[in-house]
Formats: structure tokens, sequence, C-alpha cells
């Protein structure tokens, strides 16, 4: 079938990679923002602000391939991921935000985490049923 | 760790943050990972995936609790975490002795391994929170 030529389709890999290695560098920011005794700054805000974005972009691209007619080996628990993945950031800024202090970044740190390991497992369920 | 800040201690200040930052990840991992378990495949096994649907309203409870920092909250929490705490210990033996009762993962399968044993840390770590900022009287 088509399948295998939409599953070639390497934006996904090439954004999976971008998300892992943008949302891991966040957790090192959090994690040293937290040594440092300092609450996450501006610049490390708009930083997660813009990794949410890669990872709503790596969302959106994936639910294009699936409307497309690309069937993942567990499509339900693909789709779970591709939904939940994008809600992590969001809650742990808010969260960091409540109380300002090092501990807000390792908020941050701990969505950064959580973000590159579901994208890991995406990655690794985005083979063909 | 700094040294806990005299006054008024709330579950949710300081390093509680990052303990209900970590709750909250598992509350999502756990509900989302059952959820998709029940819809596609209940008959599989649906003790396992029970015991996900389980784990996963604990784990929220206890985010919502320890988020919340009240002293009945507290009390929820401490609760929510000691059956967590026996849920990871008893699922996690019975899956070691008899893998054929639970021939699907839960979060709590080999006392959470395929989660890197958090869900077995996290509870001790838990309760040990709640213990630290319990109220003075």
């Amino acid at each position: 079938m088509e399948a295998r030529q939409v599953q070639s389709c390497p934006v996904i890999t090439v954004l999976a990679y971008a998300v892992m290695a943008l949302s891991g560098a966040m957790v090192v920011w959090g994690l040293i923002t937290a040594v440092a005794d300092k609450p996450p700054g501006k610049a490390q805000l708009l930083y997660a602000a813009g990794v949410e974005i890669v990872t709503l972009v790596q969302s959106i691209v994936a639910f294009v391939v699936l409307a497309q007619g690309f069937r993942p080996d567990e499509l339900a628990t693909t789709i779970g991921y591709l939904i939940g993945i994008v809600v992590l950031i969001p809650v742990a800024w808010f969260w960091a935000n409540v109380e300002r202090t090092r501990f807000s970044g390792v908020v941050l740190a701990v969505a950064g985490l959580a973000v590159a390991v579901m994208t890991l497992r995406l990655l690794q369920l985005w083979i063909p049923a | 760790m700094v040294p806990a800040p005299t006054g008024e201690r709330s579950t949710r200040s300081g390093p509680g943050k990052v303990l209900i930052a970590v709750y909250g990840v598992f509350a999502l991992a756990a509900c989302a990972r059952a959820g998709v378990q029940i819809a596609t495949r209940f008959s599989e096994a649906p003790l396992a995936y029970l015991l996900s649907a389980l784990a996963g309203v604990i784990y929220l409870l206890a985010t919502i609790m320890l988020a919340r920092g009240t002293r009945t909250s507290r009390r929820i929490a401490t609760v929510a975490l000691l059956v967590e705490l026996v849920g990871v210990l008893v699922v996690g033996t019975l899956s070691v002795l008899d893998p054929e009762a639970f021939p699907r993962a839960t979060v709590w399968s080999v006392y959470g391994i395929g989660y890197g044993f958090v869900p077995l840390i996290l509870p001790i770590v838990g309760l040990g929170w709640l213990y630290a900022t319990r109220p003075t009287r």
C-alpha cells in the first residue's frame, strides 16, 4: 500500500529529533538555574514556549500524516501521545510561575524530560502496522 | 536541598513543586495509558487494565491534593499515597511471582520497571514530604 511511502516522509523523523534536542536543552537549562538557585528567567520561559511550538507542529504534522492514511503499529497509543505531549509544557509553565523559586526550573526540566521521552516513544511507534 | 524556611509550609512550596510536577506527569501517563488500553483491548487483560486505571486515578488524586495543600487535602493525599505504595508493592510482587496474572504491563508491573522504578520511589518520597511539611501543633 501507500503506507510505506507516507512513512518514509522524513519530516516526522527530523521534527522528532529536533523536539528531543530542544527539550533536552530545556532539561539542562532548568537544572542549571536550579543549581544556581535562581528562578527561570524571561529567556528561559520564552525558550520553553518555543519548544512547545515545535512540539505542537510535530503533533499537527503527525495528525496530517495520519489523516492521509498512514497507520502506525499502535494507532490509539500514538494518538494518545500526540495529544498528551502538547499539554505538558503549558501546564509546567503555569506551575513554574505560581511561585517562582529555583524549583520552578526543575518543573520545566521535568516537563522537558517527559516531552523528550514521549517523542522517543512516538518515533519507535511510528512504523507501519 | 535548602533547609526548610521557618513558618507555614505547604505541600506545594519548595521541592514540593517538583514532586507535584512529577505526579502530574504520572497522572497523565497512567490515565492516558489506561484510557487507550480500556478503549481498544479491554478484554485481553481486564484486571491489568483496571489496575492501570486505578493507578491513574490515584496519581491524579495525589497530584490535586498535594497541590491544594490544605489540612483535608493532606489527609486525602496521605491515603492516596499509601494506597499507591501498597499497590506498587503488591502488583510489583505479583507480577514477578506470577507473570501469567499480568499478561499486559501496568504502571506498577515489576515495581514500575517500565518507568525507571519512579512509581516505587514516588510514594515513598511523597509520604516523606508530607511528614516533613506536617503542621506543627
